[in-house]
Order: structure tokens, then sequence, then C-alpha cells
């Protein structure tokens, strides 16, 4: 499984469940979201996140 | 030895950063911005170098192993620090050389508030979310600690909050592991990763053997200094190492204090 985790706070992204709270609909690509988006959690940049991988 | 490598940090190459409570920017129609997350009085200033942090937040590395964070910080004293604010996911550890840190977190059914004095150190990890604030409250006295951000292999999981302390006067002259899943007396920690600390005196010499050549090791001068692999390290400086099975050590001045972190790679 695939999530963009924020470096700054821990928040993640999946791009299968979107962030509807924050406009985000399910399935909307990474690449999708504007650059100028940032972590609803602490403001970290998009740029500021990175893609873990993790095994379950 | 082949197939190991190493990097010499030192203490003046870390990552620098001096945030104020209030920041006043130049120019002629300067207004002061005040920090949303840096709690204390405007003057209130927090100093961090950073041996590892996050690619352009600082100039530091970027992570060694599953160590993402490691910093060395200094909160001025009146009520400096950080104000509430969330995590998920990371480990975070603090380890206090000096002050007092009181430590407000939202682990366990009722929240955590603890004060910890030199020595002392914690464990918080956040897993599923977690909030927590950072404060030296003492009038007069700086506090400076050292934090180490884990990242775990297995999100979201239930966040804990656990402390202990190490005692340099009853256990020197000994690599004593403060957090380690392999002895019931240092803190556990979800990942394949361990926490030592020596209080040496000078002139002696230690091996340290990490769990396997695939584990990275990590070793910062808290204070003193050592002879590591034909380099010498003082106040500050610190080696990531990896590949090796053992390293040799020597401790070149009285009272040199140090921490090893183990990682795997």
């Amino acid at each position: 499984m695939k999530k963009y985790m924020c470096l700054g706070c821990g928040f993640s992204y999946d791009e299968k469940l979107g962030l509807p709270d924050h406009g985000i609909a399910p399935g909307t690509k990474w690449e999708d979201i504007p650059d100028d988006w940032r972590c609803p959690d602490c403001g970290t940049k998009k740029s500021l996140f990175e893609l873990v991988t993790i095994p379950y | 030895m082949s197939g190991t490598s190493f990097f010499i940090l030192r203490s003046h190459e870390r990552g620098y950063d001096k945030i104020m409570s209030q920041m006043l920017p130049s120019g002629a129609h300067a207004v002061p911005v005040h920090s949303t997350y840096l709690a204390g009085h405007p003057d209130a200033s927090l100093i961090r170098h950073s041996s590892f942090n996050f690619h352009e937040y600082q100039n530091g590395i970027d992570g060694f192993g599953k160590i993402k964070v490691f910093g060395d910080e200094i909160f001025s004293p009146n009520g400096c620090g950080y104000n509430m604010h969330p995590h998920h996911n990371f480990i975070i550890m603090a380890f206090i050389l000096q002050g007092t840190l009181t430590h407000i977190n939202t682990a366990g059914k009722e929240g955590v508030v603890d004060m910890l004095k030199p020595g002392d150190y914690y464990i918080f990890s956040t897993g599923a979310g977690g909030k927590h604030s950072e404060l030296n409250i003492s009038p007069d006295e700086s506090l400076h600690v050292i934090y180490v951000w884990l990242m775990p292999d297995k999100l979201y999981g239930t966040p804990s909050y656990l402390r202990s302390h190490f005692d340099p006067k009853t256990q020197p002259n000994k690599i004593v592991p403060l957090i380690s899943n392999e002895t019931s007396d240092a803190l556990p920690v979800e990942q394949d990763f361990k926490v030592s600390r020596l209080a040496s005196d000078n002139n002696k010499s230690y091996v340290y053997k990490p769990a396997s050549k695939f584990h990275g090791m990590y070793f910062f001068v808290i204070e003193g200094a050592l002879e590591i692999e034909k380099n010498n390290l003082e106040k500050r400086d610190s080696i990531g190492m990896h590949g090796f099975e053992e390293v040799n050590f020597h401790v070149k001045a009285d009272k040199t204090d140090i921490l090893i972190l183990e990682t795997i790679m």
C-alpha cells in the first residue's frame, strides 16, 4: 500500500480515500493535487510529503 | 572490511535554525509576525541544531535508516516551547540534557502531563494520532533536549507514551540500552531500532556490536571526545556508519557522554 506522508507531522494521503473533508475527492491522484496545497494538520508544503510503501 | 561506509558530521556542519516567538521582518512597513507554533513571550527563542531533518527545512542530512530527525534543541526560559500540535505515525523521542521539559500529550485514556529532568527520556509513538505541547516553564534556566523522530513500519497503531531515566553515576563506563527490544531494562519500540548511552571516564576502550551489518550506527558526542575508526570526534560531532559487524572506539576525555543510535537501513 502506498501513501504520501507529511514529513512535518506524519499526516498521510491515500489516493483511494482522498480527503473529502478537505475538498479532495476519493481517487484523486497525488499529481492532480495543486502544488500550493498544504498539509491540513500542520501546513507543511506538498513538496515536503514523501511516498511511503507499507507492507499491509 | 569491505562494504562499509561512514560519514562524519562536525558540530558546525549541522543544520541551524533560530525560531523566535515573534519575528520582526525587515522593511519600512514591517509588522511583527507571531509564530503560531512557538509558545512563550515575544522574545522566546528556540535554537535547533539538526543532524537530520526534512529536506529544505534545514540543511542537515536527509535521514539515516529509519531516523528522520536528529536534533539538539535549546529552549529559552519563561514558557518557550511548542504549542499543542498534532502528529501521526512518527515515533518521537526526547532525551533531556539540561533544565526541565514540561510535556503535555494526548496518549492513553486521560493524556499525560509529564515533567522531565536531566537524564529522563520519553518515547511517544503517535500512531493513529496524538497531540502534544512541549514547554520550558522555568523562570531562569534554559532547556536542552535531543530529539529523535523515527519512521515506524506500521502506520496508524495505538498511540503510546513511555518514559524512563538514565543515571550516569550509577552506570558509568558501560554502554546502557535506553530504548531497545532486546532487554526489559530499556523502553520498547515498534521498529528495528535501538538507543544506547555511555557515560565514560577518560582513556577507556569499547566495542559496539550492531544486531547485524545491515544495521547502521550513529554515534553522537554529547560531551567529551572519542576516537572511532581512526576519526577523532569532539563535542556535538557525530558519525554515521553502515556495513560494520562491530566498531571499536576509544574515549579521549573525562566525562565523555555519547548517544548511540542503531537502525535497520
